[in-house]
């Protein structure tokens, strides 16, 4: 019933976990109210307010029928001439004693049944009001779920939105490696290309002759002769 | 070999130009490579949190709240976020870096200046005194001038 729900509930919609909370406490109060609660207890809520009326006119009818019931008996007797008499007295007597235990059984009977259907009523209403509770309990956590759902799904997207950050700060990063390093590159690439070639040694040998004195008197001869 | 002559051979090994250039060049360049000195990096690093994921963090509060659990109460542990070029949101270690390298200088500023030493500096572009180019060298490998005569 909309009427009779809970208005801070309904004002704290916004947030599942208080929703969940509150139900929770709502629940688990009416719970263990209930632990030690008896249907005995709710019964004076479900009796027949009129229950009363309904015996004492139910007596009143009993009562009229038993004046009614001795009129006879009194003017039987009186026409059989035994008015007053034991005889007469002692009819009345049972006469009285059943209308008695009409009466009696009358009265029980209604309230019999004024008990029964007001224990009824109250087993009933504790029954819905604990079955309410377990809604309830059950309701919260159908939001605490919700909370969760909704959580969890801002974490994974907001992971998502934190990695793409991350990829572009790990591009600018790699790009600013690739800056500052380019001189160690540019050095690897020529070292890798002089020193990967062997080195094309070559030689030279030069010969260098230093005359003595019998090559200069050889000489000498050979210009003389 | 001639009488009363003497002859004497000599061998030195040649490279190509071109080859004996580039080995020079080579060499010259690692010097100046290696003066550079440590680069730091003064970007972004770890990307920031999400609002998404911050919001995720307050329904964490507030979950606790709602509960009687104790939350965060509101207080921040990462430090505030930096923006950077093209609105990227995150960290730098540049800061936390600086500070180690200046704590490194006040502590031991020997040891410092002999890390710095082997590079640049690099505001002034100032040569460090154990760079290459200042290395002490002695050559004792090359041919010894030839020694004619009888």
């Amino acid at each position: 019933m909309a009427g009779s729900a809970n208005p801070a509930m309904t004002q704290a919609a916004a947030n599942p976990y208080t929703q969940a909370s509150q139900a929770q406490q709502a629940a688990m109060g009416r719970v263990a109210a209930g632990m030690g609660q008896t249907a005995a207890g709710g019964i004076g809520a479900y009796q027949n307010p009129y229950e009363q009326a309904v015996v004492d006119k139910t007596l009143r009818d009993v009562g009229g029928a038993a004046q009614i019931g001795l009129n006879t008996l009194g003017a039987q007797a009186q026409q059989a001439r035994a008015f007053g008499g034991s005889r007469h007295g002692i009819a009345e007597a049972e006469a009285l004693k059943g209308y008695q235990q009409q009466a009696m059984d009358k009265v029980g009977a209604l309230r019999q049944q004024g008990f029964n259907t007001a224990l009824g009523a109250s087993q009933a209403d504790l029954s819905r009001q604990l079955g309410a509770a377990g809604q309830l309990a059950g309701m919260g956590q159908q939001s605490f779920g919700y909370g969760q759902a909704i959580q969890n799904q801002q974490m994974q997207q907001g992971a998502m939105q934190q990695q793409m950050m991350q990829n572009l700060i790990n591009a600018a990063k790699e790009q600013y490696q690739g800056y500052s390093g380019a001189p160690q590159q540019g050095l690897g690439t020529l070292l890798s290309s002089v020193y990967g070639v062997s080195p094309l040694q070559g030689s030279n040998q030069t010969t260098q002759f230093n005359p003595g004195l019998f090559n200069y008197m050889q000489l000498g001869a050979s210009m003389m002769g | 070999m001639a009488k009363g002559g003497q002859e004497q051979k000599q061998s030195t090994s040649t490279l190509p130009a071109w080859q004996e250039q580039a080995y020079q060049q080579g060499m010259n360049m690692a010097g100046d490579v290696s003066q550079i000195g440590y680069v730091p990096y003064y970007g972004p690093e770890v990307a920031a949190f999400s609002p998404l994921q911050e919001a995720s963090f307050a329904n964490t509060d507030q979950m606790a709240g709602a509960f009687g659990m104790q939350g965060t109460g509101g207080q921040q542990y990462m430090p505030q976020a930096e923006t950077f070029a093209g609105g990227v949101q995150g960290y730098s270690s540049a800061p936390t870096y600086q500070h180690a390298v200046d704590t490194l200088a006040a502590e031991r500023p020997a040891q410092a200046d002999y890390l710095a030493s082997f590079g640049i500096d690099p505001v002034t572009g100032e040569v460090g005194s154990r760079t290459f180019r200042n290395q002490p060298f002695r050559l004792e490998m090359q041919p010894k001038p030839s020694s004619g005569g009888k």
